[in-house]
């Protein structure tokens, strides 16, 4: 059985519709108007227990939208949520103990407490044991190096320190599900590296992982499967390997020779691929698609043309995958 | 249990981090209840007004300003900040019910409340004389007053906190209430010097909860069953109040748009 399991799961939300400037909220307070904005639009996802999930889309999209009604902050429109069988509304308290919520941009450490009274605060929130918590921490600040914040007061922080902090308070309670919502936000690469480590040993202990990012160096690497959506709507659900075979399978080649090699002969000796000169006189680049022609087939194809000084190929990431879908140039599934 | 006691722990270390704003208010405070003493006891130095004397109201003005004290500092601005901002998301992941919780913070703040009454009231009798205090069964009555006066006081913020789910600004809402507050509850003057049918709404109204009841009783002019009619009515608004709010919070939270991509 799924661990969560979302059917025709909707959220429509009503915007006041004003006039521009007084008059218009004058006249708002007479007749009042309202658009309904369709945020998440009959979203079907299950997800097994363990599983690491990347649900990325654009800005505006649905994402925490989706994250809030599957924790049960939101009451969906229509549709229905049971987290491991169970309401996330009818049964917030029980739910509450088995998932946990990180929002990049929210904190749920006490700004006037240092970092580990807040923590301690969850821990009894939460009732976990004492000798259940000190392992948990300690497990934590293997990775997180909690150490050096625990004793600094909240709002003292930096915002890598909040994370960290963040991070570790979500999980205080060990939840059998957890939800990052942009959790490397404005973080800068060393402390990225570090979360992104953390998020591989608390999947890899089995608990079950849906990642909301913008950063697809996140998901890469951590999560197998990929659900992209786009105004509200999942557009895309399946393996994030498979979408990198089938959709970036261009690679490229950067070569520099010794002596410039009219680009013709560059041509007639490469079928297949693409070939263009760069911004010097020396410098190649050649495309191809990886199951028509390997990288080393095509090095040693120059090299016995001509002395190769450097090369160095290029794979296109999932990141540029999903920018072309978000732009309308691919459609997956 | 063992939740809210650990809230009431977290604010309680919490509040000392507020302790130079919490000074700077009670200079605010202290100069409105310095300036009351000053205007009564010239009003009052040759005869009584509506049967008040100078050391009653001297006692009047102290309850008052213990009263007006407790669970007035902290919390609310904070629960304001999280539902306008849409932390309050996180505080909805949490198993332990979003109105306990908030009451365990306001209990939380009551010990550094009370240093500040003993030290205030402590300094004023000793400069203006002592007060009579009441005999034991009203004494009982008052001190009950007191603490029925913790939930009820915490129950009309975290009410009008609420509101914070639609009204989108807080200010107005604490400026509204306040106004209220302090005309109905006797904290600017007592409920005897309103127009009888205001005075009488009043009395019978929530507020009166907040500093008129305990004021009453301390000072004797209120006995026996009228007394007890007044604790009574105290405790009906708290029990109201309280499963009052959870409709509130029901309605706020079906309002919730949290927002955020």
């Amino acid at each position: 059985m799924p661990i969560v399991e979302a059917r025709g799961l909707t959220k429509v939300f009503r915007r006041p519709d004003k006039g521009p400037g007084l008059a218009g909220a004058v006249r708002h307070l007479f007749a009042r108007r309202f658009t309904d904005k369709v945020a998440v639009d009959h979203v079907d996802l299950s997800i097994e227990a363990g599983e690491a999930v990347a649900y990325v889309g654009p800005n505006g999209a649905g994402k925490s939208t989706t994250v809030k009604l599957l924790s049960g902050i939101l009451v969906p429109t229509a549709g229905d949520v049971r987290i491991d069988g169970l309401h996330p509304q009818r049964d917030r308290t029980t739910v509450a103990h088995r998932i946990g919520v990180l929002f990049g941009q929210r904190t749920q450490l006490w700004w006037d407490l240092p970092v580990s009274e807040s923590l301690a605060v969850l821990r009894d929130i939460y009732g976990v044991d004492h000798a259940t918590y000190r392992k948990r921490m300690a497990r934590f600040d293997e990775v997180l190096e909690l150490g050096e914040i625990l004793p600094v007061v909240g709002r003292k922080l930096s915002l890598g320190q909040r994370m960290r902090a963040d991070l570790a308070a979500a999980l205080v309670h060990g939840p059998q599900v957890v939800y990052l919502d942009e959790p490397t936000i404005g973080l800068d690469l060393a402390v990225k590296d570090r979360v992104r480590e953390f998020f591989r040993s608390i999947r890899d202990e089995g608990t079950t992982v849906m990642l909301t990012s913008h950063d697809l160096a996140d998901i890469e690497g951590f999560c197998r499967r990929l659900v992209i959506i786009d105004q509200g709507r999942i557009i895309f659900d399946g393996d994030l390997e498979a979408v990198k075979d089938k959709f970036a399978r261009e690679r490229i080649l950067h070569v520099e020779t010794a002596a410039p090699v009219p680009l013709e002969t560059l041509r007639t000796s490469l079928p297949g691929a693409k070939v263009e000169a760069e911004d010097t006189p020396t410098r190649y680049a050649v495309r191809f698609d990886r199951f028509a022609m390997t990288a080393g087939q095509a090095v040693t194809t120059l090299a016995g043309l001509t002395e190769l000084v450097d090369f160095r190929v290029d794979e296109p990431s999932i990141e540029d995958v999903i920018r072309r879908v978000y732009s309308g140039e691919l459609v997956l599934g | 249990m063992r939740s809210y006691r650990a809230l009431i722990r977290a604010t309680a270390k919490a509040a000392l981090a507020y302790r130079f704003s919490l000074l700077l208010g009670l200079g605010a405070v202290l100069v409105q209840l310095v300036a009351l003493l000053a205007v009564w006891r010239v009003i009052l130095a040759e005869s009584t007004v509506n049967g008040f004397t100078w050391p009653q109201m001297r006692a009047y003005l102290l309850v008052a300003f213990a009263a007006g004290t407790v669970v007035s500092l902290l919390g609310d601005f904070r629960m304001a900040f999280r539902i306008l901002d849409g932390d309050v998301a996180l505080d909805l992941v949490k198993p332990i019910d979003y109105q306990k919780a908030r009451f365990a913070e306001a209990v939380g703040g009551l010990w550094i409340e009370l240093i500040l009454i003993g030290v205030v009231v402590g300094a004023t009798l000793a400069l203006t004389g002592g007060v009579d205090t009441p005999a034991a069964p009203a004494l009982a009555l008052f001190v009950t007053s007191m603490l029925l006066l913790v939930p009820l006081k915490f129950l009309i913020v975290y009410v009008s906190t609420l509101t914070c789910f639609w009204t989108q600004n807080y200010m107005g809402v604490q400026w509204a209430r306040l106004a209220v507050v302090n005309l109905l509850s006797g904290a600017l003057i007592p409920l005897a010097y309103l127009p009888g049918w205001l005075a009488a709404v009043a009395q019978w109204s929530p507020f009166a909860g907040l500093t008129s009841t305990p004021a009453l009783i301390f000072l004797g002019r209120v006995d026996g069953r009228h007394a007890l009619q007044l604790v009574a009515v105290q405790l009906g608004w708290v029990v109201v109040l309280w499963f009052g709010a959870r409709l509130v919070w029901r309605a706020g939270l079906r309002r919730l748009t949290v927002n955020g991509g």
